[in-house]
């Protein structure tokens, strides 16, 4: 490890044991850690939540790679059918009237990560990426079932609606207004998500469920 | 019930101001984390003389009170409780030593060996039950701190990171049955399940009281300063929103909040859990370092002579001891005329 150490010693602000030592590793965490953080601060540019679910992580990654599930566990995400293009979905957020939401889901079985990118009111750019990854606990929590972790990051469309012409109507509000509201709002989801999966797991039913439509409007 | 009041505080500081080059000048001292902002050491601390006492530090604290109130009233007092950091003899406490010198003939003298950095807190506790439920009218409450000049500046302790950060000095608290400066409510939690994580590392492996060469110091780790910074973040914003809730009023309406001072990561992380203004969060840890359980009542005596707290303000005192064993908080209004 010693030829790698050379060339980061080029870079200026690393901490390492190695300049550091162990004493001072601590002072700088001690420093970091704090009693409280204010909301910005934790969730203004990136907002994570994760929960721990009772139902087999192969079953929860199923669930969550099919994408017209998100009807079933989002507070707002409705109506959920195919487009023209292959794998992209479009439906309605109820959040807002009259707004459509385009999907589409990147999976990964191995990693057993699931990525929904979308976005409102157009399907060519999505940039709205919600970043789900199921995790069995039985690795990281020595039980049953599976720990799902959701990272939002904040795009700067969320500040800056980059098709306002797209808005069904001039004083729709923009997704992005509700940013600060998106740890609380995800919460509410993930519980819903976790409600479903148990309830189904428990009771050895079908853990997802079909399509509510085929095709897009 | 009968109301009980912190009628007035004074302190004493041992000695001439000791510079922090004390400690980072001295040959082999660890130097790594000096220039750190949150770990950087106190500019100055007091140490007490090498024959000075627990005893010698009470006495000296307490004639301020004598000046002010008069020495008939200290003499008369019918409750004495010391805590005593760094106790000067096994067996016996300061506070029959600290009556003698006094003149004091109290009904009720307890040595508190617990609640270390918040025993004023709870000594104030005691003193309050005491006084409302017996005969007994006034009472004396004494911390005296004197580890620093004398553990911490032993020639290989010295030269740790730890020992430039505590400071001598004695702070008393002179408690009456009064309803001027009215003790509000106290919080209080001894929590057992973090008692015996505070230890004393002797290398040797002897009892500190065996012979040897080592030296006695505080048995901190990495790891266990960690759980200690995590139990602290915690507990004191706990007991003081606690104590707030039972008093109806939000934290930020404490006017001046005064706690242990081990350093300036529990400052800035308390006052930030209370969002409370740094200018309502008084501390001395510039002048005097971590003053262990002496830093409320020392701490408070300086603020009330520079005029720090106003009469009718919220006054909350509150702390927690070791490594996590006790927490406690105490609101007093106060109407003390020091002036």
């Amino acid at each position: 490890m010693s030829k790698p150490s050379s060339t980061l010693a080029d870079i200026p602000g690393l901490v390492r044991i190695e300049n550091a030592g162990k004493e001072e590793l601590t002072a700088h965490c001690m420093e970091l850690t704090h009693a409280v953080y204010p909301h910005h601060q934790v969730y203004g540019q990136y907002c994570t939540i994760h929960e721990y679910v009772d139902c087999p992580p192969e079953q929860a990654y199923d669930y969550l790679r099919q994408g017209h599930h998100l009807e079933e566990w989002t507070c707002s995400l409705r109506d959920f059918a195919a487009t023209g293009t292959p794998g992209l979905w479009a439906g309605r957020d109820r959040l807002e009237d009259d707004t459509r939401i385009y999907c589409r889901v990147l999976a990964n079985p191995e990693a057993m990560t699931v990525d929904y990118h979308c976005s409102w009111d157009q399907g060519e750019q999505l940039w709205m990426i919600y970043l789900m990854r199921v995790v069995p606990a039985r690795l990281v929590l020595d039980k049953q079932g599976s720990v799902i972790t959701w990272t939002n990051c904040r795009h700067p469309y969320y500040d800056d609606n980059p098709h306002p012409g797209l808005a069904p109507r001039p004083d729709r509000p923009w997704v992005g207004d509700y940013w600060d509201l998106f740890y609380a709002g995800h919460t509410l989801e993930m519980r819903n998500l976790k409600a479903i999966l148990e309830h189904r797991h428990r009771g050895s039913l079908p853990i997802g469920s079909a399509p509510a439509r085929a095709v897009a409007q | 019930m009968t109301t009980v009041s912190l009628t007035d505080v004074a302190c004493y500081l041992p000695g001439e101001p000791v510079p922090a080059a004390f400690y980072t000048d001295f040959p082999g001292a660890e130097d790594k984390l000096r220039d750190h902002p949150m770990f950087k050491v106190p500019p100055l601390r007091h140490h007490v003389a090498r024959d000075e006492t627990n005893a010698d530090m009470v006495e000296r604290a307490v004639q301020p009170l004598i000046e002010r109130h008069g020495r008939a009233a200290v003499r008369g007092v019918d409750v004495l409780l010391v805590h005593s950091q760094l106790p000067d003899l096994p067996f016996v406490g300061a506070g029959t030593e600290v009556a003698r010198r006094l003149g004091l003939n109290p009904e009720w003298l307890v040595d508190v060996a617990n609640a270390g950095c918040a025993s004023f807190v709870y000594m104030l506790k005691l003193a309050r039950q005491i006084l409302t439920s017996t005969d007994a009218k006034t009472a004396l409450i004494c911390n005296a701190q004197s580890a620093a000049g004398q553990w911490f500046t032993q020639s290989e302790v010295r030269k740790l990171a730890q020992a430039a950060v505590p400071g001598d000095g004695c702070g008393v608290g002179y408690v009456t049955t009064s309803a001027r400066s009215p003790v509000l409510d106290v919080v209080t939690r001894h929590i057992g399940e973090y008692a015996g994580d505070m230890t004393m590392a002797v290398d040797d492996g002897r009892k500190y009281w065996e012979p040897g060469e080592s030296q006695l110091r505080i048995g901190f780790t990495d790891a266990s300063v960690a759980k200690v910074l995590a139990r602290g973040n915690r507990l004191v914003p706990e007991v003081v929103t606690d104590l707030c809730r039972r008093l109806g009023v939000a934290c930020t309406d404490i006017d001046v909040l005064i706690t242990n001072q081990p350093n300036r990561t529990f400052l800035r992380n308390w006052r930030e859990a209370l969002q409370l203004p740094a200018e309502r969060h008084l501390n001395t840890f510039d002048a005097y370092g971590n003053l262990f359980g002496a830093a409320i009542p020392i701490t408070l005596d300086r603020a009330l002579d520079s005029r720090q707290v106003n009469d009718g303000d919220l006054l909350v005192l509150g702390g927690f001891a070791h490594a996590g064993d006790f927490a406690g908080a105490v609101a007093v209004r106060w109407h003390g005329d020091r002036n």
